[in-house]
């Protein structure tokens, strides 16, 4: 194409004219690529930690439990299997620490980590050759029982021996689930170890793991081990599985992360448009001129979106590869692994696709510019507006006059600008609101149904003895008997927490959304997620099995409930039949105000002995931590998108009016009114813009907020607004800012020659 | 203004004036201008560069049409160096942008070099104007981001030269506008004289057949219109057809011919009668003229 020279010279030149604008619009989508990477990685990293641990500990596709060990190179020759980890020989024994039991698979382990399915030590140590009494233990199953390297790890084999045994380390690994969602536990202990613990085979079984060259197809390798090991094969397991098992419930974040992500896109696209739009108004003459030169309607179109397109598509490239640093460096060193390719390929076409439309709209207008380059573009002119008589009227500066007026001489830029201000500002706001919620959770966790800082579990005390001690303490404000226990749902296919705490004539302090609190045997109150999972509403009643029994529920209201997607019945213990309600499993403990938990439970252990099993609430925020991180990252990314509107606001507001201001001055306006004039034009379209956006996003925050909590199951009535101050701080440095920025190009124009003549 | 490139400005000129392929290629029709059933002639004389039958122009202003050029019916013949003259809004500006296509004519008949030219579309006039037409502008119109080198190698880039032969034709030109030290500045560090010149330059780039000036001197000082004007004169010796608008008698006074407008219409045209290189124009010329 004989254009393509030509065009080429002239994005060139063009590009070299406005250098800043361009980097700006380069960095302003690759923040935006960099972020939706980033907080994916940490979406898919954080909801499922499978994928990192297996290609870590290059695991293996399929576990095969067998009674005795297998012919590994009859395994290794079946269909797709590329390497053999094991067989490993395991006995099950049972730990008991605290009086408390435990399943254990207690696994044998070479000194040297087998190259298959390799333990991924995370503390401690591995396994060395005197290590007599020594284990590894797998992490998930260390965290829930409490045991820490050096601690002890009694284990009782089948036998009824008892062998003091000491954690040596603690490791990840993927060959199973996390406890207790996967039992038996898992530890790794030297083969002498395991002789001396289960001398007898037939007690223990065969652990053989394949890895496959293609994961997603074990089918051939499943049937076959099956036929190949046929009677012998106990049970297996396969990635999928364990994966399953390791996936946490991220309906809350990936939802938030969509909504800042989809709004993230707008306001880049916003952005791009309104770059490449107030480029093409600046450049009529140039195009028309073009036009005149023989360039067609077509070839300006191509030219402009080949021009700001590529500025994009760079942007999304180096976004790819900040992304991926990002990732790779800077997170705590945690080795992270890059995002697996269905949600990069769906950032980077879904970001493409928006560049080239944002960029496509203003390159049609400017295709369609008239080709008389005669006559200097010049933006409508009319009548002062009613606004700015009545400010005249009022006798405010006239460089406040001039600047309103000149603010709104083009609409559809100015309605550009201002949405395009509005946008990322109300996405901060719902940011801000995000932080607000969580701090909100932090500080007064009773609202999210987390009134009990600690539970006790009797352990082995009597039920009443544990009440007795609780009570005992001083900072404990109240005491409520507990019990847990699962519950069929009427066509009794998926079963449900039933969590009874308190009784009907004391109930726990639920945090009530609707309805009210039960108050009498037989009435209920539900999470969200377990209303919609019977679709019943308040005041229904329900047919249940509670723990085994069948019970009319009356459910009488709903309760914010962050655990479980919401799927629990909550109901008073007296509402329990007998044999679950007496003694009570646990105590739920509400402490006073301002009573720090780690300290009761430190009282509480002493006072027991160590006899109690004291736990502290998890706060559904410290599992939500990851979203201020994303929320930092998007308000920075918005907050670039702002400033690629305000200067583009800015370059257009210049250009407009750089023959008016030798009027002005002729006028006898000073530089610094002149300036002010401009500064003036500009800054009105930032606080309009920041005052919607900020007025939108608090109206909007509580309520979508509410609905992500309602579609992850927690339930409305979460949502909080952030503080007036907060709001008012976030936008006035946002306006600050801005007119900071308009300062500069403003006080240059105001002092430079212009020149009195058309261009 | 230098004289020394005469012989690459008669080069280009000649090329321009006489392609081969352009006549060879025109097909016999049996629809044309009325007034140009001349056939026996054609061996002779080729066709006019422009020719125009009953042109009108109406621009709608708020639902109110108003006329602009009401039926013009002009001729310019190859070589022929034509100035349009008239008061401002008689409908000059309008009828030399239809010349080129930059603006759609409302009705009647646009014909370049034999071909019917009015029934084209957007793209095709752009692509007819890369080869065919120059434009010179009052305000230069240079592209402000690109250096003069550039403004004058994109018309020759885009009608498909390459690189080389655009940069070769670019010095030829600058040299024989006397800009050669000036290729890599900015048109801004130019003064308006220079600009226009480059502008020239760029028109003539790729030896259209038809260079089309809109008040090529309406923006310049009595300076730099002599020199623009004495440039005109040159090219228009080395055989290049020249339709200029101007409202300055003493301009037009340099053209073989004179088109007068008002309100639209052709009301006189004719050769200037004068000689050329006559001393000094006297008052009563411009009275007449002006009138």
């Amino acid at each position: 194409m004989s254009t393509v020279r030509a065009s080429a010279r002239w994005i060139r030149a063009d590009l070299r004219a406005r250098r800043g604008q361009a980097i700006l619009t380069v960095l302003a989508v690759a923040g935006i690529v960099t972020a939706l990477i980033t907080s994916a990685t940490l979406l898919e990293d954080g909801t499922n930690p499978w994928r990192r641990l297996f290609a870590q500990t290059k695991g293996a596709h399929v576990w095969i439990h067998t009674e005795d060990a297998p012919a590994v190179a009859a395994l290794s020759r079946l269909p797709g299997v590329e390497q053999v980890a094991g067989p490993y020989r395991t006995a099950p024994v049972t730990l008991v620490l605290d009086g408390k039991k435990s399943p254990v698979a207690l696994r044998e382990a070479a000194v040297q980590p087998p190259r298959v399915a390799a333990p991924l030590v995370r503390e401690g140590r591995w396994l060395r050759p005197g290590d007599a009494g020594g284990v590894v233990v797998e992490r998930s199953f260390a965290q829930a029982v409490g045991l820490r390297v050096g601690g002890p790890f009694p284990v009782t084999a089948l036998s009824g021996a008892s062998h003091p045994l000491v954690v040596v380390g603690l490791a990840d690994s993927a060959d199973q689930g996390f406890y207790p969602e996967w039992t038996p536990g898992l530890a790794w202990t030297l083969p002498a170890t395991l002789a001396a613990i289960e001398p007898a085979q037939g007690r223990s079984e065969s652990v053989t793991g394949l890895r496959l060259s293609d994961g997603e197809d074990t089918l051939p390798a499943v049937h076959g081990a099956v036929t190949l090991l046929d009677e012998q094969v106990q049970r297996m397991s396969t990635w999928r599985e364990v994966r399953a098992s390791m996936e946490l419930d991220n309906r809350l974040l990936g939802l938030l992360l969509a909504l800042f992500g989809a709004a993230g896109l707008v306001a880049a696209a916003l952005a791009l448009a309104n770059a490449t739009g107030g480029r093409v108004l600046t450049q009529t003459r140039d195009i028309a001129t073009l036009k005149s030169l023989g360039y067609t309607r077509g070839q300006v179109f191509a030219v402009l979106v080949t021009e700001h397109g590529a500025l994009g598509l760079l942007g999304i490239a180096l976004g790819l590869a900040c992304g991926r640093l990002v990732t790779t460096f800077t997170l705590d060193g945690l080795p992270i692994l890059p995002l697996s390719p269905v949600p990069l390929l769906a950032i980077t076409g879904g970001t493409a696709a928006v560049v080239l439309v944002a960029v496509a709209l203003p390159a049609w207008r400017g295709g369609r510019t008239p080709p008389i380059p005669a006559a200097p573009a010049a933006p409508p002119r009319g009548r002062l507006s009613r606004l700015a008589r009545l400010a005249l009227l009022v006798r405010l500066p006239p460089a406040l006059v001039l600047g309103t007026r000149d603010a709104f001489t083009r609409r559809t830029p100015a309605v550009l600008s201002v949405v395009g201000l509005a946008v990322p500002m109300m996405m901060i706001t719902i940011g801000l609101g995000c932080w607000a919620t969580l701090d909100d959770f932090l500080r007064h966790p009773e609202r999210v149904g987390q009134a009990a800082a600690l539970t006790v579990h009797p352990g082995r005390l009597p039920a009443d003895e544990a009440a007795r001690l609780a009570r005992a303490d001083r900072d404990v404000a109240a005491v409520y008997p507990g019990a847990e226990v699962s519950a069929l749902e009427p066509e009794q296919t998926r079963s449900v927490l039933a969590r009874a705490l308190g009784t009907s004539a004391e109930p726990y302090p639920f945090s009530v959304a609707e309805g009210r609190m039960f108050a009498a045997r037989g009435e209920a109150v539900a999470g969200q997620g377990l209303l919609d999972l019977l679709g019943a509403e308040i005041g229904d009643r329900v047919r249940m099995t509670v723990g085994g029994t069948p019970l009319i529920v009356h459910i009488v209201g709903r309760v914010v409930e962050p655990e479980h997607d919401g799927e629990v019945l909550s109901l008073g213990i007296d509402s329990l039949a007998a044999k679950d309600a007496v003694p009570p499993q646990f105590y739920g403990l509400v402490l006073r105000q301002g009573a720090d938990p780690e300290a009761v439970r430190a009282r509480l252990l002493a006072a027991s002995g160590e006899a109690l099993e004291v736990r502290q609430a998890v706060n559904p925020a410290e599992r939500l931590a990851v979203i201020r991180v994303v929320i930092v990252a998007l308000t920075v990314v918005l907050a670039l998108l702002a400033l690629a509107n305000l200067l583009t606001a800015s370059a257009l507001g210049l250009r407009d009016h750089a023959l008016d201001l030798a009027v002005l001055k002729a006028m006898g306006l000073t530089p610094r009114q002149v300036a002010a004039t401009l500064v003036t034009g500009t800054g009105l379209l930032v606080v309009l813009g920041v005052t919607a956006g900020t007025a939108v996003g608090a109206s909007v925050v509580a309520g979508l907020i509410d609905l992500q909590g309602h579609t992850s199951g927690v339930g409305a009535g979460i949502g909080r607004t952030p503080s007036a101050l907060t709001l008012a701080t976030a936008a006035g440095t946002a306006i600050g800012a801005a007119l900071l920025v308009a300062v500069i190009p403003a006080r240059r124009a105001a002092r430079a020659q212009v020149p009195v003549t058309a261009r | 203004m230098s004289r020394e490139a005469g012989g690459g400005r008669r080069r280009a000129a000649d090329e321009s004036g006489t392609d081969p392929v352009e006549r060879g290629e025109r097909p016999a029709r049996d629809e044309r201008p009325a007034e140009r059933v001349r056939s026996g002639e054609r061996p002779m004389r080729a066709d006019p560069v422009v020719a125009t039958v009953n042109l009108v122009k109406i621009y709608q202003n708020g639902g109110v049409p108003v006329p602009a050029v009401r039926g013009v019916d002009l001729r310019v013949e190859r070589g022929e160096f034509v100035a349009i003259m008239g008061p401002s809004g008689s409908g000059k500006s309008t009828l030399v942008h239809m010349l080129g296509g930059l603006d759609p004519r409302t009705s009647g008949e646009i014909w370049l070099d034999g071909k019917r030219a009015d029934t084209l579309g957007e793209s095709a006039w752009a692509l007819l104007r890369r080869k065919k037409i120059g434009f010179v502008f009052q305000f230069f119109n240079l592209v402000a981001n690109m250096t003069v080198a550039d403004n004058v190698e994109l018309p020759a880039l885009l009608a498909g030269a390459s690189p080389r032969e655009a940069r070769e034709r670019r010095e030829r030109l600058l040299d024989a506008l006397g800009l050669t030290g000036r290729a890599d500045a900015a048109p801004a560090q130019l003064a308006g004289g220079e600009q226009q010149r480059v502008a020239l330059a760029r028109a003539l780039a790729n030896r259209p057949s038809l260079l089309l000036a809109d008040e090529p001197t309406g923006n310049l000082d009595s300076r730099n219109t002599r020199d623009v004007l004495k440039l005109l004169g040159e090219v228009h010796r080395d055989g290049q057809t020249i339709i200029m608008v101007t409202h300055d008698a003493r301009v037009a006074s340099l053209a073989d011919r004179v088109v007068s407008l008002l309100d639209g219409q052709i009301v006189d045209d004719g050769a200037v009668a004068a000689p050329r290189r006559r001393p000094k124009g006297t008052a009563g010329d411009v009275v007449e003229l002006r009138g």
